[in-house]
């Protein structure tokens, strides 16, 4: 099983100040979109390997401007979409 | 995460049935681009305009339209954004490449026509595209019959104005053109209350030519043996590159770009040496559609190059900068967009040039000719694209698919016979 952590945010733009830090401190992350599971609302969150969720943490409490809405980490799940059950998109 | 629901009532969206397409677009979007190993870093900037589609630049587009700003709505790349952003406009591209929005066209289209333009109408009838419902104009034109005539539907619900592009390439017709042009400047300017002049249109010009150039520098990093980046992960910026804000796609592209060059200089790959490099021809793909790119490269392929309206016909060829009346602009105007060798010209002998050069250029070992179905211009014109490939001694196979996923076996099926031929034929040549 594959786990990956998200950071979710209230905005896009703390998203962004996040991912600003990340990448100054060298960190490996991917923006993603918001797994339908974790929020309803479409935007952004941060995709981070749960090993360095500490760091990420530590970066998090550093930078108190930087707001976040929770962090969840859940297993990765993909699905064939290209086969007839599938209706849309 | 950020609630744009408030945004999206003031856009009169069907809130209900919006939410069934938020439902499933992250976790595609995931599924088919988010698994790809060792994507580029400057990919990130695009999974956020993805993952923020229907938010961000909508609320952007939504402050430019509350400061008087207007959103000028395109379906194809016949329309001049030179002249939309220099009388002080917006031009986006508009939906029109999902399953999703089929049965909502279906209500008031023919059953047996093009998806793209099924599609497109749903997105709009169905009121669950925000881009339709943030624009002021719809501009259209006359590149098939069944575009001409869903313009005459759209245009109960928006306003729209329809541009008629000449189908030959004569003098006389280049000349009619630019008329055209003139004709959606004069409309361009009645909309936004501002003027295109010489010296804005001169500046704007110079403008989409740099989206121009930055598009062909990420191309031109796909034609190294070593791929730094999937046909997959291209075709996406080139769909952003419709509808996102020109100065920062520039910015962002340009600095992807700079990786993808590190990664050529350190032999960087995410494919394995030997893929077999497809050159894909054919019909438009709008967001998302990306379908047949994901076929190709979990069937075993990689796409380098795409001769399509979501490919090199968006920006290879540049306008003359060096125009200083409106007069002489508007002519170098039309010879660019002339030069655009789409199927709806009669003779198309350029297309068939272009395929060859770009297979060239690009290194492809094999075409993929795909075209939507009820696209009689495209899959007519495969006959003589055909026999000059075949002349040439360049593979070629005809997909034709819609959006749905009942045929994703069968296509499969068919690339891995292709790619077999192709890697066989390599062997020999060796």
């Amino acid at each position: 099983m594959i786990f990956n952590t998200y950071v979710l945010f209230p905005s896009h733009s703390d998203g962004l100040a996040l991912e600003k830090k990340l990448k100054e401190k060298s960190m490996k992350y991917t923006i993603s979109p918001t797994p339908r599971n974790l929020s309803k609302c479409c935007g952004i969150s941060i995709m981070i390997d749960p090993k360095i969720l500490e760091d990420v943490k530590s970066i998090i409490e550093e930078n108190k401007d930087i707001k976040i809405s929770g962090i969840h980490t859940i297993e990765r799940k993909t699905r064939n979409w290209f086969k007839e059950e599938d209706k849309y998109v | 995460m950020a609630d744009y629901k408030e945004l999206w009532k003031s856009l009169d969206i069907d809130l209900e049935k919006h939410d069934e397409l938020c439902e499933v677009l992250p976790e595609f979007y995931g599924d088919i681009y988010m698994t790809q190993k060792n994507r580029p870093e400057g990919m990130n900037y695009y999974n956020f305009v993805v993952s923020e589609i229907h938010g961000f630049r909508i609320k952007e587009l939504n402050e430019f339209r509350g400061k008087g700003g207007k959103v000028f709505g395109g379906f194809c790349v016949f329309v001049p954004d030179e002249v939309t952003l220099a009388a002080g406009g917006v031009g986006i591209g508009l939906c029109g490449g999902s399953d999703f929005w089929v049965p909502d066209g279906e209500k008031v289209l023919p059953r047996n026509m093009c998806p793209l333009i099924k599609a497109s109408v749903g997105a709009k009838i169905g009121g669950t595209c925000p881009y339709f419902q943030s624009a002021d104009m719809l501009v259209g034109e006359t590149t098939c019959d069944g575009k001409k005539k869903a313009w005459e539907i759209l245009g109960e619900y928006t306003p729209i104005h329809v541009m008629d592009l000449p189908q030959m390439k004569r003098e006389k017709d280049i000349e009619n053109f630019k008329d055209e042009i003139n004709i959606f400047r004069e409309k361009v300017e009645s909309i936004t209350g501002n003027k295109v002049t010489a010296e804005n249109l001169k500046e704007n010009i110079k403008l989409v030519n740099k989206k121009r150039k930055v598009l062909q520098r990420l191309y031109n990093a796909r034609k190294v043996q070593n791929l730094p980046i999937s046909g997959k992960d291209a075709l996406l910026i080139s769909q952003i590159a419709f509808y996102d804000d020109i100065e920062r796609f520039i910015e962002k592209t340009n600095e992807l770009c700079d990786e993808l060059e590190a990664r050529i200089e350190k032999n960087i790959s995410v494919f394995d040496e030997d893929t077999p490099r497809i050159l894909i021809t054919g019909t438009p793909m709008a967001i998302p559609n990306w379908k047949m790119h994901h076929l190709i490269e979990t069937s075993g392929g990689a796409v380098v190059c795409e001769e399509t309206c979501t490919g090199t016909k968006y920006f290879e060829r540049f306008v003359d900068e060096d125009n200083d009346d409106l007069d002489s602009q508007l002519k170098a105007l039309s010879e660019r967009y002339m030069g655009i060798n789409c199927a709806c010209f009669s003779p198309n002998e350029g297309r068939i040039k272009d395929i060859i050069r770009l297979y060239k250029e690009y290194n492809a070992d094999g075409v993929v000719y795909n075209s939507l179905p009820f696209c009689h211009t495209y899959a007519v014109e495969y006959k003589k694209v055909k026999d000059a490939l075949d002349k040439e001694g360049i593979p070629v196979m005809m997909i034709e698919s819609d959006y749905s996923m009942q045929d994703a076996g069968q296509i499969k099926t068919r690339l891995e016979a292709f790619f077999e031929m192709l890697n066989m034929n390599k062997e020999l040549a060796l």
